[in-house]
């Protein structure tokens, strides 16, 4: 048999991963760079600003050898502006946008996208750079969102100005966004999709187990429909479009 | 579905209602050493009444051994009940692997409005089962929890445990970092 754990990555790994952002602190004491498997890290030189890993940053920091600047996105303006998106009814269906992506640094052979492109290497969604360091984008939640605002929160929450309403707009915004992550439940067929752009690593590992079972269930239960629509499909197609030139034509353009 | 799932074998393993065609002397253990006549109707498990039912006799007769019957968990009584709540019916008391016999029987036989309500039936329960796993304690501790999963049919109780542990998880994962 298989490992016992399910598909995907559970919420306990998704915390794990996040503590590779890289978040911004402000060393008090020196440090020379670390060769580490992840790659080197910067040489700590009080008092300039420098990136680290969060894992390294939240050890620093209760050691008391460094202060983390909390990323922009993380201030009490940002997400209050946020939740005020979340809130609004014009923008009921859909979640906030996650960060801009760069630029891309290839030209796609496809017109237009080259993060669909297959033999080009764009960054996106958990790999973009400086997603909770102090460049980061201040009026979008980036993918470990929750994670990174909750780890901050609990071990360095003296570097925050007002941690308690922080923390408060967190526990807001992580409820709105739930509560319309379950309302995309209802829409879930046996071929129909959920529009998940801008949910974040920790939602989706927490939803991931109910709603592959929900879309498994569906596809099970509609497969005879499928299959006798294919059936009738494929009759159709050989018994009465041979006079019809036009329909075969669009048929192979859908191929 | 795999060969080796126990969720298929127990669902195969659901009764069927299957009436004989033919005298079949041989099979009379299956009706406790009374001998089977046509019009004799057993209730008989989904992977064997299939094959009677799928099998042709060599001979004469082209008829196969015996039909199958749609079982009373799926019968008009209960999808009737169904289109009108589906949250009301206790799909447990009719057959434990519901879904299943349903998909199984919607292989055998055409019956597209059958699939529609169950369809429909299984997508406004999987909305009630993610609001109950939310809340589990609350439910638990009023024994409300009890009375719902008791009318969960085994699909519907995995889903429930997937959405409870999903939750569960991450409050586990929120507890440990906030520790130290």
């Amino acid at each position: 048999m298989a490992l016992p754990l399910p598909p995907g990555l559970t919420p306990s790994e998704v915390g794990f991963l996040c503590e590779m952002e890289q978040v911004t602190v402000i060393p008090r004491q020196r440090l020379d760079g670390l060769e580490l498997l992840g790659g080197p890290t910067e040489a700590l030189r009080p008092p300039f600003p420098t990136p680290l890993p969060l894992w390294l940053a939240l050890l620093l920091k209760k050691q008391r050898r460094a202060n983390i600047t909390p990323p922009p996105w993380l201030s009490v303006e940002a997400l209050t502006q946020i939740l005020d998106f979340e809130m609004d009814e014009r923008t009921a269906e859909v979640f906030s946008p996650s960060p801009d992506l760069p630029a891309a640094t290839t030209t796609a052979p496809l017109e237009g996208d080259p993060y669909l492109a297959h033999d080009s290497l764009e960054l996106s969604a958990p790999f973009l750079k400086d997603a909770a360091t102090s460049r980061a984008q201040a009026d979008a939640l980036p993918y470990h969102w929750l994670e990174v605002g909750h780890l901050l929160l609990t071990h360095a929450a003296d570097d925050f100005d007002d941690p308690d309403t922080v923390r408060k707009l967190l526990r807001d915004l992580r409820e709105v966004r739930m509560s319309k992550l379950r309302k995309g439940f209802k829409v879930l067929d046996a071929g129909g999709g959920v529009k998940m752009n801008g949910v974040g690593g920790m939602e989706i590992a927490e939803v991931r187990g109910f709603v592959g079972g929900v879309v498994d269930e569906l596809r099970r239960l509609n497969r005879s429909r499928e299959e006798s629509r294919r059936e009738r499909e494929a009759e159709e197609r050989e018994n009465g479009l041979g006079s019809s030139s036009y329909r075969d034509d669009e048929d192979e353009d859908m191929l | 579905m795999a060969y080796y799932s126990p969720t298929a074998i127990l669902t195969d393993a659901q009764k069927t209602p299957t009436t004989f065609s033919l005298a079949v002397p041989a099979l009379s253990p299956l009706n406790n050493s009374a001998p089977i006549t046509p019009t004799t109707k057993l209730d008989l498990p989904l992977w064997l009444a299939e094959m009677l039912a799928v099998s042709k006799p060599a001979g004469p007769s082209s008829s196969a051994l015996a039909t199958l019957d749609m079982p009373a968990a799926l019968g008009g009584k209960v999808l009737n009940a169904l289109r009108a709540d589906p949250r009301s019916v206790e799909l447990r008391q009719q057959a434990q692997w519901f879904y299943g016999l349903g998909e199984r029987m919607l292989e055998l036989f055409e019956e597209e409005e059958m699939g529609a309500v169950l369809l429909d039936t299984f997508k406004q329960r999987a909305l009630e089962i993610a609001d109950k796993a939310q809340n589990t304690r609350t439910a638990q501790q009023g024994g409300d929890s009890g009375d719902f999963m008791s009318g969960l049919d085994e699909t519907e109780r995995q889903l429930f445990r997937a959405a409870h542990d999903g939750t569960h998880a991450v409050k586990k994962w929120f507890e440990t970092t906030s520790r130290t």
